[in-house]
Parts: structure tokens; C-alpha cells; sequence
């Protein structure tokens, strides 16, 4: 498990799909003991019946337990310890409920009605542990007009106003299609967490922190929001900016390469003139954002004749801001980030994940501990967390109500 | 005490909403924004005292008396140039484009060239155009919700700490699934405008009077037939399942488009609530801001501007129980009740 100052929090962990684990996994990699409170089926394998996993399997194929090394799964639950029991389930419930009692913090992302429908709303879990701070992040909250609609990152994107400066031009828009509204509220959700536990420290309270997907789009959007107040109309400029010229992503030599230029003061303008020599010197921004499709088109006549990575570094060496539009195998073969130890082998395979992007003195990734294999923990949280001796945990272990495979 | 870009100003937008006393050091000139710097400035600064200077001096004094600092800079030089290292907070966290140590912890960057280089920028867009860069500020908040969950983890341990923010590297560690699909299955992710391309149908369709967007995970297909009135899509062989509807993609588009081409966006959401599927509509910044949803959860704070009251969302998590604004923040910014 990670080293971190958070070290002693324990976290059950009820989240699912991609916004709640990549949240517990940053609480992780901060120290934090997170348990994933799994369903018997939660990894599967239902999901595999179509071959190959979308993101592959960790440590190549075909795999003997398929629901344990699918790697877009595996990627999220690094330090993490594993726990496979039925909360529809009488006495898994009742199992869970005695880890609330004993845990700091318990996070989950389900649809609104889900928890209450188990009988494990906050005002349940408050009953057996009155300090917990309890984290719920459904897509639209858990009140509200919307607090029925189903919500995936993608479909809550455009109800963020997003999609309004998202896109080609004026009736080109675009979404995201990377999910966007998740890791924003993974962040806020890893944000939350830790404001939860400092406000119990001081008031000695627990707390129902909510969250959801839509709000934290919202929040991002909020700048624009308040310019739309203030008489202003943000709108879909492509990869212009509104206080930038030139501000592009531009073609260079190879397929499909591109190198993304950007620049935000005067001295950065003057730099790029530097090495383009057709550009105009004495052009201030204003000019440069009147001219943008000329000076675009005289950035693109040096850099086609460059790979990304040449034209990058030569832009770089003038000070001027540029950067290759990398694809995966460049980002891992980053010279920068391979300095820092950015990405980290884990286990099987090892294959590089990427790190936490929070470097403390003194703590690294050394100690880190691959996902774990569903159930994996059962009897060690068990023991460590509720002092269950052997006894009990059999007894569970022959009843079903802990497992560490899927039924079959 | 916060100095710094966006990133400090994110990070100390969320000590102040959680009630902290944060001295926002303001440079002569801010940097480039996705919109105003008077919208910026009501977005990021209310509930915090303000000052400008440059004098390394007093800023060390202030880091003295100062619990956490959060301090953003455009390089590991300029970070080492404020005297960072010798201000005595007892929580110190530095957030620059690359970290501070490195080959490239000089380089030069926004936003935009750290999107290209940490593999967002490449997934969107057109296949047959440029990749589309992300408009806004998601680097800079990002970086300033870790530097916030850092600053209070080291407050709540009761520890002394020294933290590097590597805006790249805050990019790079929230990829979806790009690097395991690489790493572990030898594909390149690639971009297909508004489609998801593995989940069918996922993807942005126009309506009657504005655009919708749909992700159709497998579990939600027959619900969509009857949300689409074509129920006899489910029976349809091109589209039986996802691996079906995956080479069927455009036939499927074609239909769905057609469908929905003379639908209002608000029949739209109304019926996919009925049916329970995953829809979202484009909503204008207008809209957002009209929105009941939102209203009724109280997501808005009143804030004084020169040419009035303007609306600003809440920090993005609320305490059930609690005003979504901590005690003690000014009475220049309150919470609007719900229900406007």
C-alpha cells in the first residue's frame, strides 16, 4: 500500500465505472487504507463475452480469471485492498455494516435510488457510525428534477453548457467522447473526501457530502457562465483562443502528427518570429488575432517539414510554448517524465500505469501494491478491521456471503 | 496564501468556499484567459484578501505566517526564483507546467501545448481534421483540486511537507484508458468526432431545435428501441448487439438521426427520462444558468459586480445539512436559496 498522509483513513470503497475509483485511487496514492466493497459479479465476467476487453488484459491473454486483469478495471484499483460480498444479501449487508462502524469514510457512485433501495442510505450507515463522512456521487445528486435520469459522463457533458465551446466553429459542435465530466469529479471527489475528514477533526462530526457529475461540469463551466452574465458570448472557435494568437494545433511530417503552439505573451511572439521567418515581427496581438488564418498558414508551412517531435523541441529551444499532440507510446517515452518516474510498473506484466501526479518529499511509489484479486482481502480486513477470528470467517467464507471468484 | 495563474487561484477558490483565510498574491499582470479577467476574478476570488507585489522579501514573510501556500509559476526556475524554498509555511505546494525537476522543468507552456503532450488532445475531434483542443481551464483546476486535496491531507496528518505539481503529469494521470489500450492490447487510441466508437450508439445528434447527445451502453439497448419508437430495432440482426451495432454504425446513425430530427430537445430528455436511458442535451450558457435543476439544489452563489449581481456555482461538493457557503465567507457572495 502507498505511504501517504493519510495514512490510518480508511475508506470503503462502493464506487464503480471510472469518476469514483480513479477518486479513491488518488485517496490512495495519498496513503489512505481503501477497501473496494465488490458485488460477487461486479467484475464481471459478463462483460467479456464479446473477446477482448477494451482496454486488453494486464499481462497478456487469454486469461485463466478474466475479471482479475482487465487492465481498464486493474488501472483504477492500485493500493487497494479487495472485499467480495452481496449487499442484497442479508448477511453481507449486515457484514458491511460492521466495516462502516470501524471506517472513516465510505464512497460510492450509484444512481440515486440505489443505496436507499438496499437500506443503506446515510441516515443507516450515521446510525452504527455517527462520525462517518459518507460521499455520494450520483450523476445528477440526489434531489432535484433530474435526480432520476441516468448519467454517464458523456451525456451529462452537453448539460454542463460545455458543448458550447466545444467544436469546430458555430454549428460544428463536438463532445469531448473522452468521458470528461468523470475525472473532473474524481478530483472534486478526492477534494471532498479530504475537506470531509479535516471538518470531522475539528468538529468532531460526521457529515453527508454529495456530489455529482453534473454540478462539477457545471462548476468547470463557471467561468464562461458568468461571462455570459456579464454581456459576453463565448463560443466554438476550434483551437483558437480568444486571448492568444497564434493558438493552434498544427501538421507536421508523418501521419497523422501534429504539434500544438501556443502563444501567450510578447516575448513568446517574438521568439516564434525568430525562427519563422515570414511571420509578422511587429504584428501586436490584437493584429495577430485579425491575421490568425495567415499566421496559421505560415506556422503550417515550417512544421509539416518537421515531425512533431523535431518542431517541438526546436520552438522549445526558443522559449516559444510547443508541444508534440502525443499519442500513447510518446507520452510513456516522454524524456520528462520518465526523469520523474512519472509512470509506474505494476504488477502483472508489469505494465507502466500512470503515477500520482502529487510528488511529496519523502514518499514515492516504491510500496505501491498492484490491484488486488476480487476477494482478495476478505480475511485479512476482516481480521484486521472487525478482529474476526478464523472460525467466523470460514463460516462466512462456506455461506457465500464472502467470495473470491464470480459464481459460476 | 496563494500566488500564482489559475491553478492557484482553482486551488484557492476551494480553501476559501471551505472557509479558510486565503491572501491571494496577485502578479502586475494576470495570463490569458477563456474569458474576462473581470469574469475570472469573480469566478476564483470572492471571500479572499488581495495584494499585489513582487517583493520576494515580503512574500516570504507572509509564506511565514501562512499555514499552507500554494504557489504556481510558469517553470521550476521561476518557482525557485520566488524563494519558494526558503518561505517556512508548513505546507508548501509548487504547480508548474512540468514539475521541478526534469529535462524539460523549463519548458514553456499553456494549457493547450500540456493537453497535446499529455494525450487528451490527439481523442478529440474529427478523424479526417485536426485534433480538437479543450477549451477552458482543465489543467489549471485539475492541478488546483490535487493541490488542494495534498494541502489538506499534510494539514490533516499534522505534517510538514514540500509538494511538486506537474501539470503534465496531472494530465497524464487522469487518461481514461488510453495507456493500458496501448500497453496491454497494442492499440492506439484514436478520435471519431463526437463518437465514443467502442459503445454503440454513442454519439451527438441533431434535433428539431438543437442537438442531443446519447451513450447507449449495451444494458440500455431495448430501452432505447422503445425511447426511439422503433421497437422493432430490437429484433433487427444488424443491431442485436454491440458488436452488431458496431459495423452497423452508420445505418444505425442514419436511423436515429431521422428519428430524432423532428423531435424538440425538451420531448427528448423528457422521454428518455421515461425510458431510462443515458441522453444529455446541448444546453447553452443560458440555459444552464435557467436551469430548474440546478436552481432547486442551490448550486449558485450571488456575487457583487461592478454591473451588478452576477450567479457563480458553488465549490462542486455540498455538506448535507450545511449552507453551501462556509461560515465566514463575505456577504458579497451568498447563496442563492432555492428556487432563485
Amino acid at each position: 500500500m502507498a505511504d501517504g498522509p493519510l495514512r490510518g483513513v480508511r475508506i470503503l470503497d462502493l464506487t464503480h465505472v471510472w469518476a469514483g475509483p480513479l477518486a479513491t485511487r488518488i485517496l490512495g496514492d495519498l496513503g489512505a487504507e481503501v477497501v473496494k466493497i465488490e458485488a460477487p459479479m461486479g467484475r464481471g465476467p459478463r462483460q467479456f463475452r464479446g473477446g477482448l476487453p477494451l482496454g486488453g488484459w494486464l499481462g497478456g491473454g487469454p486469461p485463466q480469471e478474466p475479471w482479475n486483469v482487465n487492465a481498464i478495471f486493474v488501472k483504477l484499483q492500485r493500493n487497494k485492498r479487495s472485499v467480495a460480498l452481496d449487499l442484497k444479501e442479508p448477511a453481507g449487508k449486515a457484514l458491511f455494516l460492521a466495516l462502516v462502524a470501524v471506517a472513516d469514510v465510505v464512497m460510492e457512485n450509484f444512481s440515486a435510488r440505489a443505496m436507499p433501495s438496499l437500506g443503506l442510505d446515510y441516515d443507516r450507515l450515521a446510525e452504527v457510525n455517527p462520525s462517518l463522512v459518507y460521499v455520494s456521487m450520483p450523476g445528477y445528486g440526489k434531489s432535484g428534477p433530474y435526480c432520476e435520469r441516468v448519467a454517464f459522463g458523456p451525456t451529462v457533458e452537453p448539460m454542463s453548457g460545455l458543448t458550447t465551446v466545444m467544436g469546430y466553429g458555430a454549428d460544428q459542435p463536438r463532445n469531448t467522447a473522452m468521458a470528461l465530466m468523470d475525472p473532473i469529479t474524481a478530483v472534486n471527489a478526492a477534494a471532498a473526501v479530504v475537506d470531509g475528514i479535516r471538518r470531522r477533526q475539528r468538529t468532531g462530526k460526521g457529515a453527508w457530502v454529495e456530489l455529482s457529475l453534473h454540478e462539477g461540469g457545471v462548476e468547470f463551466c463557471g467561468p464562461w457562465l458568468i461571462e455570459t452574465q456579464l454581456g459576453g458570448e463565448p463560443s466554438r472557435i476550434g483551437n483558437r483562443h480568444p486571448q492568444m494568437a497564434p493558438h493552434g494545433v498544427y501538421r507536421c511530417a508523418g501521419d497523422d502528427a501534429w504539434v500544438a503552439v501556443a502563444c501567450r505573451s510578447e516575448g513568446h511572439w517574438q521568439a516564434l518570429c525568430g525562427i519563422i521567418d515570414e511571420l509578422p515581427k511587429n504584428a501586436d496581438r490584437e493584429a495577430r488575432i485579425a491575421a490568425q488564418d495567415a499566421i496559421d498558414a505560415a506556422i503550417t508551412r515550417w512544421t509539416v517539414k518537421r515531425t512533431k517531435q523535431e518542431a517541438s523541441a526546436a520552438l522549445q529551444a526558443l522559449g516559444v510554448p510547443a508541444g508534440a499532440v502525443n499519442i500513447t507510446p510518446d507520452m510513456t517515452g516522454d524524456s520528462q517524465v520518465q526523469a520523474r518516474g512519472f509512470f509506474v510498473p505494476l504488477e502483472p506484466g508489469p505494465t507502466p500505469m500512470p503515477g500520482n501526479p502529487v510528488k511529496m518529499t519523502g514518499i514515492g511509489s516504491e510500496d505501491w501494491t498492484p490491484c488486488p484479486a476480487l476477494g482478495a482481502d476478505n480475511r485479512a480486513v476482516l481480521q484486521d478491521w472487525l478482529g474476526c477470528d478464523e472460525d467466523r470467517i470460514e463460516a462466512l467464507q462456506r455461506a457465500g456471503v464472502l467470495v473470491d471468484k464470480p459464481p459460476k | 496564501m496563494e500566488i500564482g495563474g489559475y491553478a492557484a487561484g482553482y486551488c484557492g477558490r476551494l480553501f476559501a468556499q471551505s472557509g479558510h483565510d486565503v491572501v491571494r498574491v496577485d502578479a502586475p499582470t494576470a495570463p490569458p484567459a477563456w474569458s474576462s479577467q473581470q469574469a475570472m476574478d469573480l469566478y476564483l476570488h470572492p471571500g479572499k484578501r488581495r495584494l499585489c507585489t513582487a517583493d520576494n522579501q515580503l512574500l516570504a514573510e507572509l509564506a511565514g505566517s501562512a499555514d499552507v501556500v500554494i504557489a504556481e509559476a510558469d517553470s521550476a526556475d521561476a518557482i525557485d526564483e520566488l524563494g519558494f524554498d526558503r518561505w517556512r509555511a508548513p505546507v508548501k505546494v509548487a504547480i508548474t507546467p512540468f514539475g521541478r525537476t526534469g529535462p524539460k522543468r523549463n519548458w514553456q507552456a499553456t494549457a493547450h501545448v500540456l493537453l497535446a503532450m499529455g494525450g487528451y488532445t490527439y481523442l478529440m475531434g474529427d478523424p479526417d481534421k485536426a485534433p480538437l483542443s479543450l477549451p477552458g481551464h482543465y489543467v489549471e483546476f485539475q492541478s488546483g483540486g490535487f493541490a488542494f486535496a495534498a494541502a489538506n491531507a499534510c494539514r490533516f496528518a499534522n505534517e510538514a511537507n514540500s509538494v511538486d505539481i506537474g501539470m503534465l503529469e496531472v494530465v497524464m494521470a487522469l487518461s481514461q484508458f488510453t495507456t493500458v489500450m496501448w500497453h496491454c492490447g497494442g492499440v492506439v487510441r484514436s478520435r471519431h468526432g463526437s463518437d465514443f466508437w467502442s459503445v454503440v450508439p454513442t454519439n451527438l445528434f441533431r434535433c428539431a431545435d438543437g442537438w442531443v447527445y446519447i451513450n447507449i451502453v449495451p444494458t440500455f439497448w431495448d430501452a432505447f428501441t422503445v425511447f426511439l419508437e422503433r421497437p422493432e430495432m430490437a429484433l433487427d440482426e444488424r443491431f442485436l448487439n454491440n458488436e452488431q451495432r458496431m459495423l452497423n454504425r452508420d445505418a444505425l446513425h442514419a436511423l436515429i438521426a431521422e428519428s430524432l430530427a423532428t423531435w424538440r430537445k425538451a420531448d427528448v430528455a423528457a422521454r428518455a427520462e421515461e425510458c431510462r436511458i443515458p441522453l444529455g442535451v446541448v444546453q447553452s450558457f443560458d440555459d444552464v444558468l435557467a436551469d430548474a435543476h440546478l436552481a432547486e439544489r442551490g448550486v449558485w452563489q450571488r456575487i457583487e459586480a461592478a454591473q451588478g449581481t452576477v450567479r457563480s456555482p458553488r465549490r462542486p461538493w455540498h455538506v448535507h445539512g450545511e449552507p453551501a457557503l462556509a461560515p465566514g465567507f463575505p456577504a458579497s457572495a451568498t447563496t442563492e436559496p432555492p428556487n432563485g
